[in-house]
């Protein structure tokens, strides 16, 4: 086997035939996480791995200034960006942020009016064969209410080149098997979104998007769709995910983009942004050490007689401050900041957008 | 093609050229040929499959059918009684003229087959999923015509062949003076006619549908194109909108189809080949006007 797909040198429309390039590998929730099946093929690993090929960053969706104008307002600006493999982004930014515009104009569904979005160095559309590459939900309910859930993807399958056993293996994934006869219309938005994360799965594909995934999940769905993700990103993929659901990244999401009237905020890995939270400090001296720390160039908010909080330093350097200048401690804890928490402040300290919230 | 069905299209290995070579963009360009037909034929048997897949588009068949049946009755039984009003006995009225008056009704049953191919998709919003799959524009509204045009000229030879049969049983009958017959070549002949022009005026509705996207819009506009502004014209009585009405779809059609009775009264200025050749140029810009609005616009 030779010349496989390979999206690096820009080659990713050299597909050779292959009996391991079947999306025979199979996602299954289970208890402890989703264990992928392999039916044919080698071991285990998805079929764009077979291949011998690791995808490096480049390989898989670069945004380049990316900008989306409507009459004098920017939806998206000058949004340049770097997803990474094996791991699941997560899109943050208020409604109206530009997250799905950014996600249609990836999927060559919008075009964008400055920049570029590339896949393995391609625009959308000149991806082989595209289902195969990208798997994406951007509306659960996007589907002709008079079809059933069974046809559509049969429809989707049929354009991609993909036999009708990996239809019934996506709707056993998603647990829909039992109503994939039944019309779309007719289903909760539950079973619709399950029903979009089956098209998404549908091509096996080497990225992932979805667009407020868990909308309308119960809680088991949501444990579902957080375990999908996570093992989806084991598996080497690139998994991109917008939402507004803060706890919910905070639990899914290794790297986070915060963007905010269509302009990066952040693109830095979930534990950074997490770990811009707070020390908090009880001590007998509390009064001495917020002097000390002050001196070192440490903001300290004084709680009470004896507690005070201080952020912008690491945990360690308080401890050593406080140790060389004796000054006893009773407490000394890190105050992780919950996402929801870095969000506000992330956005907060971002001038331009303090009014948008 | 492998065991789960995967067809690929094998292209040659590229050769080890750096990205930017001419070689490889060559290849290429290539690829992206030999692509198009793989990425319609695809697109083809997923719009197939969506057709069928609702309840719409079978009560569309049974409605063209009816439809048909019906006007053809209708309209070929008022067209004896005048003739045998009038003391005419020689005449023989093909079974298939009055299938064919009748489609100029029941092309509206067809449209509201043809049309939903692409508007529901985006009252849906499936439009998106559908071009996530079949991303180049032209790929995606060929494949979504080249399933509506046999479609419809299958439909239109069926349901003419069942109007021409109604109306040969019922109106050879001795009390309608054994006008109307049912000449085996002739019929033949009529009946692939129908077969095209309801293929031709479907495909015509699924390019307006992708211009204009919404089905009471595209209804309105189809419907004026295809009854309305043909009619207005010719009662208005000019002479320019005379010429005009006589280059819409419908007159267009029934030149095509060489009609032997047509609102007109009296008989066509031109002939079946021309007939077909400005039905055609109709279903051609239609189509051209989707095209270039579904490139523009953002889905």
């Amino acid at each position: 086997m030779k010349a496989r797909g390979g999206g690096r040198d820009g080659r990713m429309n050299v597909v050779v035939l292959s009996d391991t390039h079947a999306p025979q590998g199979r996602l299954r929730p289970g208890s402890s996480g989703m264990v992928r099946e392999t039916a044919i093929g080698v071991g285990g690993s998805p079929p764009w791995r077979a291949e011998g090929r690791v995808p490096s960053v480049d390989d898989v969706i670069s945004l380049d200034r990316l900008g989306k104008r409507y009459g004098d307002r920017m939806a998206v600006d000058g949004l340049t960006l770097r997803l990474r493999t094996g791991a699941v982004t997560g899109f943050l930014g208020p409604n109206g942020a530009g997250k799905s515009t950014t996600m249609r104009m990836i999927l060559g569904l919008d075009r964008p009016t400055e920049g570029r979005a590339l896949i393995g160095g391609r625009p959308y559309h000149e991806l082989a064969n595209p289902l195969r590459t990208v798997g994406a939900t951007l509306d659960a309910r996007a589907v002709h209410p008079g079809r059933s859930v069974r046809a559509h993807l049969l429809a989707l399958a049929r354009a991609s080149g993909i036999g009708r056993a990996r239809v019934a293996e996506v709707l056993e994934m998603v647990g829909l098997d039992a109503v994939a006869g039944k019309r779309a219309g007719t289903l909760s938005l539950g079973m619709s979104q399950r029903a979009g994360i089956a098209g998404a799965l549908l091509g096996d594909p080497e990225v992932l998007m979805f667009d407020e995934p868990v909308n309308g999940l119960d809680p088991d769905g949501v444990r579902w769709v957080r375990r999908l993700m996570r093992s989806l990103a084991a598996e080497g993929r690139t998994v991109f995910v917008a939402s507004h659901l803060m706890s919910e990244m905070q639990l899914t999401a290794d790297h986070l983009v915060v963007i905010g009237k269509g302009r990066l905020i952040v693109d830095a890995p979930l534990k950074e942004v997490l770990a811009a939270g707070a020390v908090l400090v009880r001590s007998p001296h509390a009064g001495d050490l917020a002097l000390l720390l002050a001196a070192e160039g440490v903001a300290v908010e004084r709680r009470a007689e004896n507690e005070l909080v201080a952020t912008g330093a690491p945990i360690e350097r308080i401890g050593d401050l406080a140790h060389e200048a004796g000054i006893r401690l009773h407490e000394l804890s890190a105050r992780e900041a919950s996402l929801e928490q870095a969000y506000q402040e992330l956005t907060a300290n971002s001038v331009e957008y303090g009014s948008a919230r | 093609m492998n065991e789960a069905g995967i067809e690929e299209t094998v292209s040659p290995p590229a050769p080890p050229a750096p990205p930017a070579s001419a070689g490889l963009r060559e290849g290429a360009r290539a690829g992206a040929r030999a692509g198009v037909v793989v990425a319609v034929s695809r697109g083809m048997a997923a719009e197939w499959g969506k057709l069928w897949s609702v309840r719409s588009t079978w009560w569309c068949v049974a409605g063209t059918v009816a439809l048909t049946v019906l006007a053809a009755l209708t309209l070929g039984g008022s067209r004896v009684t005048e003739l045998l009003r009038d003391g005419v006995t020689t005449v023989r009225l093909p079974a298939t003229d009055a299938a064919i008056s009748a489609m100029v009704f029941a092309q509206l049953t067809l449209v509201a087959l043809a049309m939903p191919a692409i508007t529901s998709e985006y009252a849906s919003g499936s439009i998106r999923s559908t071009l996530r799959a079949t991303p180049i524009r032209g790929r995606m509204l060929a494949a979504k015509a080249l399933v509506v045009a046999p479609a419809a000229f299958v439909i239109g030879v069926l349901s003419g062949a069942a109007a021409a049969a109604a109306a040969y049983l019922v109106l050879s009958a001795p009390i309608f003076g054994g006008l109307v017959t049912l000449p085996a070549g002739r019929t033949a002949v009529d009946l692939l006619r129908l077969g095209v022009f309801c293929a031709l005026v479907s495909v015509l509705a699924l390019g307006l549908g992708a211009a204009l996207r919404n089905a009471a819009g595209t209804l309105t506009v189809v419907f004026m194109l295809l009854l309305g502004l043909p009619l207005l014209l010719l009662m208005s009585g000019a002479p320019v909108a005379m010429e005009l009405a006589l280059r819409l779809p419908m007159f267009a059609g029934l030149a095509f189809m060489e009609s032997a009775d047509n609102p007109t009264g009296g008989p066509l200025p031109y002939g079946s080949w021309e007939g077909l050749a400005w039905l055609a140029g109709w279903t051609a810009a239609g189509l051209a006007a989707g095209l270039a609005v579904l490139r523009r616009r953002d889905a």
